[in-house]
């Protein structure tokens, strides 16, 4: 596997030491060498730690091998792929996945789109603004998780104390079903709209103000401009932001395992952490692996769909 | 600052103009309504973030006080301290996984650059076999989650003897982040027009020393933007990191602070002082490079 | 190193390599001993006596006990020993994780190393053999012909915490008692919660909790010769103690408790937010400092509200088992283990306990138990002490991690209103059946 840290450096080097070529004659061929030195090490370390962990699981997902019982692995065909298609504590992990997936989401595109969409429209402070708005998408989950963890405290979170305040009764958030599952999408929102105002915000940027001149001459409305100009503009952007959102979202793990672990009982436990768990509890390496290769295929199989939709789009 | 976006981006809207909209009547009145609603969406984004501040100088009995504490307590500065410091003098463990985190993040932030850039600009200049089958392979190697992806990891460097070193890390970290670098500098090397490199060699200047004396320097803004991103993944990653890694030596921060929790009592004052002190490198660099995000992103993200 | 493969269901003999009889010669080059342990006092508290103490006998020698997150614990532990290779030389195993290390080959055998150099009459036989030995042994007693495989390091259970100056000086005898005691609190004193106790849905929180409640009403969690868990832990004692948990326990806790562990019942008796509370003996040392407490400005002023008990007994009088033992990892280096094996007969001689006792460390040996260096050293020792004949563990069996797991999450639902209480005591004890009746078969475990 470490083969390929040799070869990068080699290769890096290579692009300070290289002696210049005769010119003219032999350009073409030194081009596609040249191609060929640039591109095999990025491909040959992908290979390695990408590629090859993958057709490992692959080989694994139909063998009953567990990584701490050792021996030897047995082959058992398909079996695994069975039971986890057909295991009922997967298809209730999958739904609750679902529901975060969409509703989280859902809900960072409005508002990040919001926030976005009225940033540009502000003539002072975008710099700071979008700065600012930055932070929780610097943040590490881990820190994310622990901390909202601390403010969701039904007795001792400032959430709670701020609601007793204002009158409110105290909810708990993170120890009934619904709250948890919805505390988990209002966290997952709060770090990552950020990402999709970053996005919208570039689109929204790269609008010709021309547009928006000659619909002024018509006096259009702000709300026409904004439904005629603005919105198929950045609505291509957008689904991009989608895409890349829902894929993280769809392999969430160290969010739940920081702020709810699941709970209550399993109730916010989403595909990534129970194959967390069928890996590393049991120790079922096979089956951990047949299941994490369904979620390859999964994401493989809607990301191209999506983006055949997406070019669909740009076309029309 | 002000103007940064805009500069990033080409062709900005409303630069220095108020729409003509606003100077309606009755637009005055949304211009307001939008303000408010800017400033109300600024306030909850960052209330998390101030009140992680607030908390990291409270005293810890403070901090559990219910009605929440906004303004009225002692100020200490010394979870600050045992962030750095053990509590029995000498470096603590955080301080360690800080300088650990730098090491590993650091390394294959600029391990990924490296072999991304120049990936990414033989990408966009020459045309290759497959090469959009190629562009999608890359990308959806970063479709595996993670948890899935640190089994067969794991099998791997137990045979190669990586397992709890931060070489181990650091390569999975600069192969998580290539794909990104090679899709987002693809973008940034498009937009530099080859004439430049053409005119060049016509010069007599070989292609490499085209791409190093003419385009390289084009490419710096994109790069930092690009580095920016790849080292808010690896400086944050919390999977591999707590299963591939496992001695204090070793450790980088994000599993550190998880530790923080889960012993006998927490010391949240701690644990906000040290995200705190974890988060400002990575705001830092952002900062310096904010320029470039949001037009890091549009390349980035257009062509995808 | 011959440890690979290993017998399948684990029931039986494990395939762990033996350590010698006696120990080889030490090395005369510094040493680092390496220990693992989740991130908690003790584990500060024990680098720092080993380094103290143990260098006195063993000047090359260097202590170092690397910690993890408590969720994270056995995980670290068993990818180590899944790589076949670890970074520590002793592992501090949870008393149930025995049979996955011992079944996987992962930890040396000491039955010999023990016979030689432990005096194995100074400690309640039980405390031997929870700590050590597999297959695991009837509670209360210990089988002198298994195999050993660990010595304590560090015991422990549950105490119960009360707050003198709310309910009275006067301890609950029964779990009744203790039940209306918390309720009259509770009304009596609005702002502060009857009962605070581990809830939480990671590491072993709700179902240690559980199977308390179980014990004391005379359950039991499984029969364990005939590996049945289905129809023994959903007998009617056992849906019993169900209820009294849920609906009688339950509603005197804080709202919001249902994710609780040992840091937050810590917290909420700091706070003065709870009249009676249960917590770990290893885990309470915390609740005396007045840094973290709004009960008094000294150890003195907290004492005089937070009174510390043994367990209500009810129809029953057990109590959970905690603690863990210290295990020697087959894959360190011949020199770490020689030195791992006399660091533990070291650690196992009476004066060492003793000392340890006075450092915080909850020892296993009864005449350090009786000592007055452990008795005086903290307020909850004597409930040790006095708990000791009554503990009860979990199953140590290789598929503990998913045992617990499984009763973890069902109580947390049935907790937190995710579930019906019965039924989630007979999916528990179903799904937990099938994890014991599965480990034959191939493919598509561990779903």
């Amino acid at each position: 596997m470490s083969d390929a840290v040799p070869l990068t450096t080699d290769s890096s080097g290579q692009v300070a030491t290289v002696t210049p070529p005769a010119r003219g004659r032999s350009r073409r061929l030194s081009d596609r060498k040249l191609a060929v030195a640039f591109i095999t090490p990025a491909l040959l370390l992908l290979l390695a730690m990408s590629v090859f962990p993958l057709l490992w699981a692959l080989y694994l997902s139909f063998t009953d091998y567990s990584a701490t019982r050792g021996g030897s692995a047995g082959f058992v065909w398909f079996e695994n792929y069975i039971a986890v298609l057909t295991s009922a504590q997967v298809h209730l992990r999958a739904l609750t996945t679902l529901i975060y997936v969409v509703g989280a989401v859902a809900l960072q595109t409005v508002l990040g789109f919001t926030i976005a969409y009225l940033i540009s429209r502000r003539t002072h402070g975008r710099g700071l603004l979008t700065t600012l708005f930055l932070v929780p998408m610097m943040l590490s989950p881990v820190v994310v998780g622990l901390f909202w963890r601390f403010m969701l405290d039904a007795q001792f979170g400032v959430v709670n104390s701020m609601l007793g305040s204002l009158g409110l009764e105290q909810v708990e958030w993170l120890t009934r079903q619904r709250t948890a599952l919805a505390s988990l999408i209002v966290v997952d929102t709060w770090q990552w709209t950020p990402f999709i105002m970053l996005i919208a915000l570039a689109g929204l940027t790269a609008v010709p103000r021309y547009l928006y001149e000659a619909a002024s001459i018509d006096r259009a409305s702000e709300w026409f401009k904004f439904r005629t100009i603005t919105l198929p503009l950045v609505w291509p952007l957008l689904l991009i932001a989608v895409l890349f959102r829902s894929i993280e979202a769809f392999r969430l793990f160290d969010l739940v395992y920081i702020l709810t672990s699941g709970g209550p009982g399993v109730s916010t436990e989403t595909l990534s952490f129970h194959v967390y768990k069928v890996a590393f509890l049991g120790f079922n390496t096979g089956t951990a692996s047949a299941y994490g290769i369904l979620m390859v295929v999964v994401v493989i199989v809607l990301t191209q769909l999506y983006l055949r939709y997406l070019n669909k789009l740009k076309e029309d | 600052m002000a103007v940064s976006v805009n500069e990033a981006v080409p062709a900005g809207p409303v630069r220095d103009r108020t729409p003509p909209a606003r100077r309606v009547a009755g637009g005055r009145g949304r211009s307001v309504l939008e303000v408010v609603l800017l400033a109300v969406l600024a306030v909850v984004m960052l209330f998390p973030v101030l009140w992680m501040i607030e908390t990291s100088i409270k005293e810890n009995r403070d901090v559990y006080a219910v009605p929440a504490k906004f303004i009225d307590f002692q100020v200490t500065l010394a979870h600050y301290r045992d962030v750095f410091v053990a509590p029995g003098g000498g470096r603590s463990a955080l301080s360690v996984a800080f300088l650990n985190s730098v090491l590993v993040a650091g390394v294959s932030t600029v391990l990924a650059t490296l072999l991304g850039v120049p990936a990414a600009w033989a990408y966009s200049r020459f045309t290759l076999k497959a090469k959009k089958d190629q562009l999608f392979f890359i990308l959806s190697t970063r479709f595996m989650p993670p948890v899935v992806v640190v089994i067969p990891i794991f099998l791997m460097y137990r045979t190669a003897g990586l397992i709890d070193t931060p070489l181990g890390l650091i390569l999975i970290y600069t192969a998580f982040n290539l794909p990104f670098t090679i899709w987002m500098m693809k973008g940034f090397v498009d937009e530099v027009p080859p004439e430049y490199e053409e005119a060049a060699m016509l010069d007599g200047h070989t292609r490499l020393q085209a791409f190093r004396k003419y385009t390289l320097p084009l490419l710096v803004p994109g790069i930092a933007a690009t580095a920016v991103f790849a080292l808010i993944f690896s400086w944050n990653e919390f999977v591999f990191a707590v299963f591939l890694t496992s001695s204090d030596s070793v450790r980088t921060a994000p599993p550190a602070i998880a530790g923080l929790i889960g012993g006998t009592t927490v010391d949240w004052g701690l644990v906000a002082a040290s995200s705190v002190v974890f988060a400002l490198p990575v705001l830092l660099f952002a900062y310096l490079v904010r320029k470039h995000l949001v037009a890091g992103v549009t390349l980035g993200a257009v062509r995808r | 190193m011959t440890a690979c493969g290993g017998s399948e269901d684990g029931a039986g003999q494990g395939s762990a390599p033996k350590a010698p009889a006696t120990i080889p010669e030490l090395t005369k080059d510094p040493l680092t001993l390496s220990f693992v342990w989740f991130a908690w006092p003790p584990a500060q508290a024990l680098e720092k006596f080993a380094n103290e103490e143990y260098r006195k006998v063993r000047p090359n020698a260097t202590i170092k006990v690397n910690t993890v997150p408590n969720a994270n614990w056995h995980d670290a532990m068993f990818t180590q020993f899944a790589a076949r290779k670890t970074d520590f030389d002793i592992a501090i195993l949870d008393s149930q994780h025995i049979g996955e290390a011992v079944t996987n080959g992962n930890i040396l055998d000491l039955t010999d190393f023990v016979k030689n150099n432990i005096d194995v009459n100074a400690y309640d036989p039980y405390l031997l053999a929870a700590y050590g030995q597999f297959p695991q042994a009837e509670t209360g007693r210990r089988d002198e012909n298994a195999s050993l495989y660990g010595l304590p390091l560090l015991g422990d259970t549950w105490t119960m915490i009360y707050r003198k100056d709310l309910i009275g000086d006067q301890a609950p005898q029964t779990w009744d008692e203790m039940i209306s005691a918390a309720q009259k609190c509770q009304t009596d004193h609005p702002g502060v919660s009857g009962l605070a106790f581990h809830q939480a849905n990671g590491s072993d929180a709700a179902a240690v909790t559980y199977n308390t409640v179980n014990g004391v009403y005379g359950g039991n969690l499984w029969d364990a010769k005939a590996k049945k868990i289905e129809g023994v832990l959903n007998d009617a004692a056992g849906q019993e103690a169900m209820d009294v948990l849920v609906n009688r326990m339950k509603p005197l806790t804080a709202k919001g408790s249902g994710n609780w562990f040992i840091d937050e019942v810590n917290a909420a008796v700091a706070q003065g937010k709870a009249c009676i509370a249960f917590n770990w003996i290893a885990a309470s040392g915390g609740l005396l400092d007045p840094k973290q407490s709004t009960l008094g400005k000294s150890r003195e002023e907290i004492l005089g509200k937070l009174g510390f008990a043994t367990l209500p007994k009810q129809k029953t009088d057990l109590v959970p088992l905690g603690g863990m033992g210290m295990h020697v990892s087959a894959y360190s280096a011949a020199a770490n283990q020689a030195e791992a094996l006399n660091f533990m007969k070291w650690f196992e001689q009476a004066d060492i306990q003793k000392k340890w006792a006075a450092a915080g460390g909850v020892p296993s040996r009864t005449d350090a138990i009786q000592s007055p260096e452990f008795l005086n050293a903290g307020p909850f020792n004597k409930v040790y002490a006095d708990s000791v004949p009554r503990m009860r563990d979990m199953w140590n069996v290789p598929q503990y991690a998913r045992l617990v797991d499984i009763e973890n999450t069902g109580v947390n639902a049935a907790l937190n209103g995710a579930k019906k209480p019965g039924d989630a005591l007979d999916d528990i004890a179903r799904e937990q059946q099938a994890v014991l009746d599965a480990s034959g078969r191939k493919g598509g475990g561990g779903l």
